[in-house]
């Protein structure tokens, strides 16, 4: 695969401060080609958004489980879509992912291997023990290498994980509860 | 309730398949005759009625279940196991697909997964659908059907594994939870 290097999404300068109204943020072209009347988008919407965006610069775009995966990151009311105020979020947090991943990244392959994957994490300050991070290496890997759609939804995972795992009964220090039912829905929900 | 009755697709055919009867549809499906069914194989050989290929996660999921030896496909021996589970499958989904379309709606997903004895809410069968829904018709193929039962039992076994009082609720560690469901979902 060739890779023309890192950038930022073409012609977009991302962060140059637009306060105030949404139609002149630059995200918000990209975001208002793909959603309709509601203002909302899908996941399928939101992967050609962000492909149309270079989100992913020389990088593979995202599949479009991982696209479903963002969104129910940010879905509070359960709807499956995403509005642009989510959506502004979501790509400053992917883009911070992005960053991160570059930075590791050294030989621009697109994949890091198991070793940096352990370092990634635990750099974006997850405090996890060799069994837990190896099991969730293996979860996201392919024959040992992690691609950054791959990368992008185990943060995905573990971010909405540590969140759901937090709002729980704390029944004591470190610890949680979970009811049947409610632990069917809520990891399924993720 | 699906957490204390140990789902099992019910039995709808007693007698086991004869063996020369399976051994035909094995040699078929084997195209390359390496003796054990691969992957890719079971994949053009099962239909989910929408001509689109089998869900190949699902392929998967079978045959790792059925696979003792972890050798990536089945042997014969291992295949009649294969052909009930996909068969009983096949029962269920024409049971619970209640119009005939081919598809379970959401309110037949409902029916089916209350049937097993799962409780939950009725947004969450939006959710599911969105999650297991290849076609994005708002219904599930055959192929997803069998997919969204089959992640629901695993994290069902492992709640039950953590749940040693079997009261329906468990308390558990934040890696405890992250290994849980890393290994699910």
């Amino acid at each position: 695969m060739n890779f023309q290097g890192y950038g930022a999404p073409a012609a977009v300068g991302y962060g140059s401060g637009f306060p105030g109204q949404q139609q002149q943020d630059p995200l918000y072209g990209y975001f208002a080609a793909v959603a309709g009347h509601d203002g909302q988008i899908s996941a399928e919407e939101l992967q050609t958004c962000l492909t149309q965006a270079n989100f992913s610069g020389g990088y593979r775009p995202f599949n479009l489980e991982t696209c479903r995966l963002m969104i129910s990151m940010l879905d509070r009311d359960m709807s499956c879509s995403m509005g642009f105020n989510e959506f502004k979020e979501l790509w400053a947090v992917l883009s911070g992912w992005k960053q991160h991943f570059m930075s590791i990244d050294r030989d621009m392959s697109g994949t890091v291997d198991s070793q940096e994957m352990n370092l990634a994490v635990s750099s974006m300050g997850y405090r996890l023990s060799p069994q837990t991070m190896s099991c969730i290496i293996k979860r996201f890997s392919s024959n040992g290498k992690i691609s950054f759609d791959d990368y992008v939804a185990c943060c995905v995972k573990l971010r909405s994980l540590t969140d759901l795992f937090s709002k729980r009964n704390q029944v004591q220090q470190g610890m949680a509860a979970f009811q049947y039912d409610d632990f069917i829905q809520c990891t399924m929900s993720i | 309730m699906a957490y204390h009755n140990q789902y099992r697709p019910p039995h709808f055919n007693n007698a086991p398949p004869d063996q020369s009867f399976l051994w035909n549809i094995f040699q078929r499906v084997d195209k390359d005759r390496s003796g054990a069914i691969s992957d890719t194989e079971l994949q053009q050989a099962l239909s989910n009625g929408t001509w689109t290929p089998f869900n190949p996660v699902t392929v998967r999921s079978i045959i790792s279940m059925f696979d003792r030896e972890n050798k990536g496909g089945v042997s014969f021996n291992e295949f009649a196991g294969v052909w009930k589970y996909i068969t009983d499958w096949q029962n269920i989904f024409r049971t619970y697909d209640r119009d005939n379309s081919g598809f379970i709606d959401k309110n037949e997903l409902k029916q089916a997964l209350t049937g097993f004895g799962y409780r939950l809410s009725d947004q969450f069968y939006n959710t599911l659908i969105e999650k297991f829904d290849r076609q994005k018709r708002s219904q599930v193929a055959f192929d997803d059907f069998i997919q969204c039962c089959i992640v629901l039992q695993r994290l069902t076994d492992v709640f039950r594994r953590y749940d040693t009082d079997q009261d329906g609720w468990i308390q558990v560690s934040y890696e405890q939870y992250l290994s849980m469901v890393f290994n699910v979902v």
